[in-house]
């Protein structure tokens, strides 16, 4: 009875191995270099955080650089260009 | 519709949104680094709206967009409204992790941490995890969406050169 009590109070609080397993798992689906890899169940967790770190990394200069680039493009569209046309068409 | 096609689906809505609203409060043309700057935060907070539900980054990344938007009246509405659909979930955040890492796990879960918004408030290691695959997932729709919004402008930009 104890037992489950604590099991569940620390539920919360203790990652088991399952979960981590489990999570490593979901995060490999994501991590495109991870993927490529031989299929083991042992990746070593910093590997894995090193991976999400540079791919998060990644995705946030991207948006960086297409915001940039939106807003170049759209700096050179005139009102009336088949451009404006088709964003408006995309956006709305 | 799968549902990864559902999150860009509710992005787009919610971009589309926010961009008429910022764009609504600009009283004078503006430069190109306005503009950027202006199509970022759109974005951003777009993404954390699509995120229905009580994630970290999503109230995370709203409060932080919150800061870049004091003269935005109309921006600050969008913020007002996020930031309410949110607030009624409850959400603990303090909870004491109870693993012991090596430096190096321990060094790149500190960097994981700076790379999500709020993260630096998530103590379970766990919970950290949930949430960057989460925001992993809302992060890849944004770019998704910007990258073929771009590529439309600029492949009917070559078309209109070649009329010329």
């Amino acid at each position: 009875m104890s037992n489950r009590r604590s099991r569940q109070s620390s539920r919360a609080s203790r990652i088991s191995d399952d979960q981590m397993i489990d999570l490593v798992g979901k995060l490999r689906q994501f991590l495109p270099e991870i993927r490529e890899r031989r299929r083991s169940e042992k990746v070593s967790a910093s590997k894995v955080l090193q991976e999400t770190c540079n791919y998060i990394r990644n995705l946030h200069r991207e948006v960086d650089n297409l915001s940039d680039r939106l807003s170049q493009l759209l700096d050179s569209v005139d009102e009336d260009s088949p451009e404006a046309a088709v964003i408006r068409s995309l956006l709305m | 519709m799968s549902t990864y096609n559902m999150v860009k689906q509710e992005f787009i809505k919610k971009w589309i949104t926010t961009l008429h609203m910022l764009d609504c409060s600009v009283e004078h043309p503006l430069n190109v680094t306005e503009r950027k700057n202006a199509i970022k935060l759109s974005s951003d907070i777009a993404m954390a709206a699509a995120r229905s539900g009580s994630t970290v980054w999503s109230r995370a990344l709203i409060s932080r967009s919150g800061n870049k938007t004091a003269n935005k009246p109309v921006a600050r509405r969008i913020l007002k409204k996020a930031r309410n659909r949110l607030k009624n979930r409850c959400l603990t955040l303090r909870r004491n992790g109870n693993f012991t890492a090596k430096s190096g796990v321990r060094k790149r879960t500190e960097l994981l941490k700076s790379l999500v918004p709020g993260g630096e408030l998530i103590k379970n290691k766990d919970y950290l995890i949930r949430e960057t695959l989460d925001y992993i997932v809302y992060l890849r729709a944004q770019v998704d969406v910007m990258r073929t919004v771009a590529a439309v402008d600029s492949v009917t930009g070559n078309l209109t050169n070649d009329n010329k």
